[in-house]
């Protein structure tokens, strides 16, 4: 099953994730975004994976969340990798580091291009069960 | 949505409404919104008129708050959407007002051909620029570039193409600013967006984005008409696209370097994505530098989608493209941020404008005209959906006046992509348009049900509201015959 929603917006397409812990929403919304981008078709295929670490600082957890996103579309973009393990290592409000697995795009049917996380309506709650987020995107 | 009915519109006339500047504390100007009682229902649907009002809190905006008939919501700006902030008084430049996708813009060519002529042709024809012309998503073109070669693309924009041998002299005569903005400053651009734009030259992308074979089914204006070539039944070509991922970069890279900016000068706006900086400030200037780069890497994109466009045509017909006539009508970018100089109470001043989902439309003699559209005005392209209309326009002294020279730029979505997906069956869409005569061809079956016509407002409707108030004048309608969707 899927772990997020998707979220009506006139022109672009948003989701709302949850998740029992910061680590969690952060690695679900990133799995989230890379299911609407594409899908994988060659199961049996053995193509290399690539890890990529990822290192990212910002002014609050918003701007980290956006930032994280945003570095993981750029990325996918720059080295035509599709992502499929997200695992954070360390985060904060400020900071997060982690290692993210991805494959060649000729395994993967491709659905949507997403340009970008945008600001736009922007939630992260603590909630009683864990943490929510919603994010608009722009495709 | 309640919230929205909340933004209250005062009727100035048919077509023009006034959000009052008392309706949030913070806002500097009111907001001027073009639409009839039509339109306004379906704007009415989503938060765009609220987005109207928070633009309007912008830092030395002249004016108003402008929004075309074909607005809808976005983030932090809506689409359809034109603010112009006064430079010499703190004007700020946003990287939201411009957008990820950094002109976007579509261009239109004429052919020789009158459509009965290519009918029996059109389905080889759809299929050759489908197979020929690179597109969906992350598509990669045959066209790929060095570092350096890139760099020379982000200053020199459509003549860079031109060099190659992808067109002529002429086509940068046809294209708003030559195709190439000038003070583009590859420094300020980043490793990633470089390396993000090397494989995307030349190629369409996804989403809305298409070319289109279309034929010209009416005319309105026989002088304009005659003045560009232009007859009933003739074949016309449509291309829409922009920066792609290169854009993508430079946009994210400064919406995140501008949102420190807010508060190191002050800036109080309701979205984060508003996120902006004074023209006149170390990092609005950077972000000029970068976003032109940006603006004239689309524009050399769209000379290399026309040059594979006229291969095609030259392949399947056996003709030189000049001889079928295929020349530029005209380039015009809708996602932009230009320094202008416009007249606000009676005084000349320098302008930022930012146009969002909006198509520069200045009229008849303005110097930023060739010589050859200075009679009729610059051409203003407005492509429309896959099913039914797009039109060519040109602009007027009134859009000078009222709008900064802008008009609408597109027909605007009515319908959420997941809404579009939910309720159309691809098949009867196909059919649906398989009756009108229209040939499809597109990479992924989810653009095609995402973008269907349903989705979209009826662009005849925008194009009744920009020509009613005056913004533009209605020169000819096109229908779509062949479509290459991305």
């Amino acid at each position: 099953m899927k772990n997020y929603e998707l979220i009506e917006h006139t022109a672009d397409v948003g989701i709302r994730v949850k998740a029992e812990d910061l680590k969690g929403l952060f690695e679900n919304s990133a799995a989230a975004m890379f299911d609407i981008i594409a899908c994988r078709v060659n199961a049996q295929s053995s193509c290399q994976s690539k890890e990529i670490i990822i290192k990212l600082e910002s002014e609050d957890l918003e701007e980290l969340f956006v930032t994280w996103l945003n570095e993981l579309l750029s990325l996918s973009s720059a080295k035509e990798l599709i992502f499929y393990d997200f695992k954070i290592n360390k985060i904060d409000r400020n900071m997060l580091q982690a290692i993210v697995a991805g494959e060649e795009m000729k395994n993967y049917k491709v659905n949507a291009e997403i340009k970008a996380a945008t600001y736009h309506q922007l939630k992260l709650e603590e909630t009683s069960s864990g943490w929510q987020a919603e994010v608009i995107f722009d495709v | 949505m309640s919230e929205t009915q909340q933004v209250p519109l005062e009727k100035i006339d048919d077509y023009r409404w006034r959000i009052p500047k008392s309706y949030k504390p913070g806002m500097r100007v009111p907001g001027l919104v073009y639409a009839d009682e039509k339109l306004l229902k379906d704007i009415y649907k989503d938060k765009a008129l609220e987005q109207v009002a928070n633009v309007a809190f912008l830092p030395g905006i002249v004016k108003a708050s402008l929004a075309m008939p074909d607005i809808h919501w976005g983030y932090g700006f809506p689409i359809g959407g034109v603010a112009a902030t006064d430079i010499e008084n703190g004007g700020v430049v946003s990287p939201g007002g411009v957008g990820f996708d950094i002109n976007c813009g579509v261009r239109m060519l004429k052919t020789n051909f009158q459509y009965e002529e290519i009918k029996n042709k059109l389905k080889d024809l759809v299929y050759t620029l489908f197979s020929d012309i690179p597109s969906g998503l992350g598509s990669k073109g045959d066209i790929r570039v060095s570092e350096r070669e890139e760099k020379e693309i982000l200053l020199k924009g459509s003549k860079w193409a031109v060099e190659k041998g992808y067109g002529s002299e002429d086509d940068l005569e046809c294209t708003e600013e030559n195709g190439a903005i000038q003070g583009a400053d590859p420094s300020g651009v980043s490793q990633r967006a470089y390396e993000r734009g090397k494989a995307q030259s030349g190629t369409l992308g996804s989403g809305n984005h298409f070319l289109e074979v279309q034929v010209i089914d009416q005319l309105y204006d026989r002088e304009a008409c005659d003045a560009l070539g232009l007859d009933l039944g003739q074949v016309s070509i449509m291309i829409h696209s922009g920066s792609r991922g290169f854009g993508y970069q430079v946009c994210d890279d400064y919406t995140r370097s501008m949102i420190h900016c807010l508060q190191k000068y002050n800036i109080n706006v309701p979205d984060r994505q508003l996120a902006s900086a004074p023209v006149n400030s170390a990092e609005g200037q950077a972000y000029l530098g970068a976003m032109r780069c940006a603006a004239n890497y689309a524009w050399a994109n769209r000379q290399c989608l026309m040059h594979l466009t006229r291969k095609v045509f030259e392949r399947v017909f056996a003709m030189s493209w000049q001889k079928m006539g295929m020349f530029l009508i005209y380039d015009v970018a809708h996602n932009i941020a230009k320094i202008e100089k416009h007249i606000v109470d009676g005084k000349e001043k320098l302008l930022c404008v930012h146009r969002k989902g909006a198509t520069r439309a200045f009229g008849p003699g303005h110097s930023a005209l060739p010589e050859r559209y200075k009679k009729i005005g610059q051409p203003v392209i407005i492509p429309g959906d896959m099913g039914r209309n797009s039109y060519l326009l040109v602009g007027t002294k009134k859009a000078e006046e009222e709008t900064f020279g802008s008009a609408c730029h597109g027909a605007g979505r009515v319908k959420s992509r997941t809404a579009s997906t939910r309720t159309t069956d691809l098949n009867t869409l196909l059919k649906e348009l398989e009756s009108k005569g229209i040939i499809v061809k597109a990479s992924g079956r989810g653009t095609l049900v995402e973008e269907a016509p349903q989705a979209y407002k009826d662009v005849n409707d925008v194009v009744d509201v920009v020509a009613n108030a005056g913004i533009s004048k209605r020169v000819c309608r096109m229908r779509p015959v062949g479509v290459i969707k991305g």
